[in-house]
């Protein structure tokens, strides 16, 4: 360990007598991005947001995103489906209304929450590094898309307090639901099938 | 002297059917239920002993982007999981400084702090202890505001240089002042738009900001980068 209690002067110092290539920066970036509302960045790669609008887009370019995990119950608008297919993003519907589960379980009305099985599937595609990088939305960023990332971070081995705690930064000023976490709680993680050889170095156990 | 007399009966009563309670066994059909009702209940709370782990985070932990995170002040309890960051750099924006530690140990915080400081030297990591008082608008001293921004402008200086990466930002509770330094970034280096500065800000603060919004909005320092060692999220 050392410890650092340097001076904004010594700093002026080394920055005029070791290195000739510094460049200053006086002012922000000229183009301002937009992130998308409660957009965070979870892992490498790894992005959670709301759903985005034409606003966003210049923000979402510096992302590269190659996956969409779209949890909510409809189809995005037509803007985001457009951005998507010009950039070549693939987008994943997982949680859309009446689709048929291979167990039965069906979504029927918008307020319902994930199953299991649309958790699994979501994570499914999660749990491999070919997808990144990796948006998760839904239309407010906050209780699906916090579902899938509750399950991952019970995943990762995390403790559920601290899961639960995340999950509640996302939900904003009515707070979190009790269902959600039961269901982030009750998550079966040993479902989800994980090829080690091509998960993300985040997941990998050392 | 009777109203003594009636509670003590009434504790007695009390603690006779708690032993009742804990001695009596539930009988076999009874058991059978509970069975019969866990294996219908989805399977709620399954889990697997051998797999589980309990890695806990420190207190507002999260990714600000690849390479850099932001917490509050971590605990003993967090040391597993801050292991497997693997961190190179720690930046600790905070008023508990190695120097003042001598006149001021509230509520134990500088036994804190040296346990703290123990279990960084066991690792590489390379520890900043950058000195912020509290912002307690308007009463604070001008001295403490030069000090607060040259704090700052260092802490800006090493996450300018991917070299130090992985870096964890942390202060005490992980909402203002690492939300300032976080909000500086975005705004500087990012080019963030500010109410998107202020929705993120707001989401680990939960409601009180002091004067740090108008400082994201308004300061600029001067800095310097050298863009070979630029990391790929500046866009300056």
């Amino acid at each position: 360990m050392s410890i650092d209690n340097t001076t904004i002067q010594d700093q002026d110092d080394n920055n005029t007598n070791t290195n000739k290539q510094l460049r200053k920066i006086s002012h922000p970036p000229a183009l301002r991005i937009i992130p998308p509302l409660n957009f965070c960045p979870v892992e490498k790669q790894l992005y959670r947001s709301g759903q985005p609008s034409i606003i966003n887009q210049s923000f979402l370019n510096e992302l590269n995103l190659k996956t969409i995990i779209w949890l909510a119950s409809e189809e995005p608008s037509d803007d985001f489906l457009e951005y998507c297919n010009y950039n070549d993003i693939n987008i994943e519907f997982i949680g859309m209304i009446n689709e048929f589960e291979y167990d039965q379980q069906r979504l029927q009305n918008p307020w319902d929450s994930l199953t299991d099985s649309t958790i699994r599937k979501a994570l499914q595609i999660i749990v491999q590094k070919k997808n990144y990088p990796i948006l998760i939305s839904c239309g407010m960023g906050r209780h699906r898309t916090g579902t899938v990332i509750g399950c991952l971070r019970r995943l990762q081995g995390w403790n559920l307090a601290s899961v639960s705690e995340e999950y509640r930064r996302f939900t904003g000023a009515r707070g979190g639901r009790i269902l959600v976490e039961l269901l982030i709680e009750g998550f079966d993680i040993n479902s989800v099938e994980i090829d080690l050889e091509k998960a993300p170095d985040w997941l990998k156990v050392d | 002297m009777s109203n003594n007399k009636q509670v003590d009966t009434i504790i007695n009563k009390l603690l006779n059917e708690q032993e009742e309670r804990e001695t009596k066994q539930p009988s076999d059909k009874q058991v059978q239920e509970i069975i019969q009702d866990q294996s219908t209940s989805k399977n709620l709370l399954k889990t697997n002993p051998s797999t589980q782990k309990s890695l806990v985070p420190p207190l507002n932990f999260s990714l600000v982007e690849d390479g850099i995170y932001r917490s509050g002040f971590p605990m003993p309890i967090n040391y597993q999981f801050l292991q497997k960051l693997k961190l190179k750099t720690i930046i600790y924006l905070g008023d508990l400084s190695i120097k003042k530690s001598k006149d001021k140990n509230k509520n134990g915080s500088v036994d804190i702090l040296n346990n703290y400081l123990k279990w960084i030297d066991t690792t590489n990591i390379q520890f900043h202890n950058l000195l912020i008082e509290s912002s307690q608008e308007p009463f604070n001293k001008l001295e403490e505001n030069d000090q607060a921004l040259k704090s700052l402008t260092i802490a800006l200086q090493l996450i300018l240089n991917k070299k130090h990466y992985p870096i964890l930002i942390h202060s005490n509770k992980g909402k203002h002042r690492t939300g300032l330094l976080v909000g500086l970034m975005r705004k500087l280096l990012q080019g963030w738009c500010l109410s998107g500065i202020f929705e993120e800000y707001e989401k680990f603060a939960m409601g009180k900001s002091e004067y740090d919004l108008e400082l994201i909005e308004l300061w600029q320092p001067e800095l310097w980068i050298d863009d070979n060692d630029k990391p790929e999220f500046v866009r300056t």
